[in-house]
């Protein structure tokens, strides 16, 4: 009879919670997406200014609910001597959002290299990928469709995974409700492959 | 009634955060804290026992403790833990031999409930010395990656020569006003 309660509750109450990485170049805008992201998806949340952010050397945490269930983001730092820490979060991670700043042209390559370098990994196979290109806020920036065709160089490798590119502004608050709703779509269709994070309610 | 007064102090943006110092010995935590008080480098000896200092960064006020770091006084940091908004972890860069050490000093630290809402700094301190680790190697040394709850940032830093502190205090005021 406990049994049935419990089972109950847990199905009533109980959110399924997934983890989703925020990657990407240095200075691309992930804490600012993430907090802004926390900013739309949180009643009453009193994000910290978009201007101050400065560069993470370390990891953000944010928690969102959305469409019943938990969104747990791990937004790491992207500098170059910092992406050996990436893979280490990969096996746990969900989906994996990868943020590209359109505005920067120089190291658009750079950044597919290291989007490449990501995906080959065993650990992630089969996570959808969300490619946000961000910064669409800007004049004269490399269009969505530019870095569609650019990082599609890597189809192969991207394989059978649910991918797709967005453009963003993550300042602004532009283009992001969307690729968040997408994003779980995707990890509830793909919780036999992987499935979420299960917090016992005591 | 205090809880209102409380209130009205959080209003003037005047609360004061307690942040914690921790770390193996020899790692600099008292001279960080008195360049953070300061502004200057002061002789230190070991600490037995702790300095408490307040800090004013712009408009936030920090208690700091900065406690003991030996192996015989590890075991008291857990007196210190409650309502701790911020913990600065102390490594010394060069000191590759105790590393290990300081790893697991951090993570059964971090098992404790009082700081499951803790932020994290680390310092990785001593750069100003040649061939101390890098930023990458002191943060998987650490197992940092291991760390899948609390919100943490490292910094390289240099308390004897002072850099790298202001950066941090910068983020560390930043979380810290979001965070309430």
């Amino acid at each position: 009879m406990y049994t049935l309660f419990s089972g109950l509750w847990k199905y009533m109450f109980q959110k399924d919670e997934y983890n989703v990485l925020i990657l990407g170049l240095d200075n691309a805008g992930k804490t600012t997406y993430l907090e802004q992201t926390k900013m739309k998806f949180t009643k009453n949340y009193q994000g910290m200014s978009l201007n101050k952010i400065t560069t993470t050397v370390g990891l953000n945490i944010g928690t969102i609910t959305i469409g019943g269930v938990k969104l747990k983001f791990w937004d790491l730092g992207g500098q170059e001597e910092l992406q050996s820490l990436w893979d280490k979060y990969y096996a746990e991670s969900h989906a994996v959002i990868y943020v590209v700043d359109s505005s920067d042209k120089e190291r658009i390559d750079e950044s597919k290299d290291a989007f490449d370098k990501m995906i080959v990994n065993d650990s992630l196979k089969d996570v959808p990928l969300l490619l946000l290109a961000n910064k669409q806020d800007l004049p004269e920036v490399v269009t969505v469709g530019t870095i569609k065709s650019v990082f599609y160089g890597s189809s192969d490798l991207i394989g059978q995974r649910d991918c797709r590119v967005n453009g963003v502004s993550a300042l602004k608050g532009d283009g992001i409700n969307d690729g968040i709703e997408w994003i779980v779509d995707c990890v509830k269709r793909n919780n036999f492959v992987r499935p979420p994070v299960q917090k016992d309610i005591t | 009634m205090g809880g209102l007064l409380s209130y009205f102090s959080g209003l003037f943006g005047s609360k004061e955060r307690r942040i914690l110092i921790l770390g193996l010995d020899g790692a600099g935590k008292t001279t960080i804290l008195y360049r953070l008080q300061v502004g200057e480098v002061v002789t230190t000896i070991p600490t037995i026992g702790f300095n408490v200092e307040t800090v004013q960064y712009k408009n936030l006020k920090f208690q700091v403790w900065d406690l003991g770091g030996q192996t015989s006084i590890r075991p008291y940091w857990r007196c210190y833990y409650s309502n701790t908004d911020a913990i600065i972890y102390v490594v010394d860069s060069m000191d590759r031999d105790r590393i290990g050490i300081s790893k697991q000093e951090l993570f059964s630290m971090l098992e404790e409930d009082e700081l499951k809402k803790a932020v994290l700094v680390v310092f990785a301190n001593k750069q100003d010395i040649e061939g101390a680790m890098t930023v990458s190697e002191v943060a998987n040394a650490l197992g940092l990656t291991n760390i899948k709850t609390n919100k943490y940032q490292i910094f390289k830093t240099s308390a004897i020569k002072g850099t790298g502190l202001d950066e941090a205090m910068e983020w560390l005021s930043n979380t810290l006003t979001q965070a309430k």
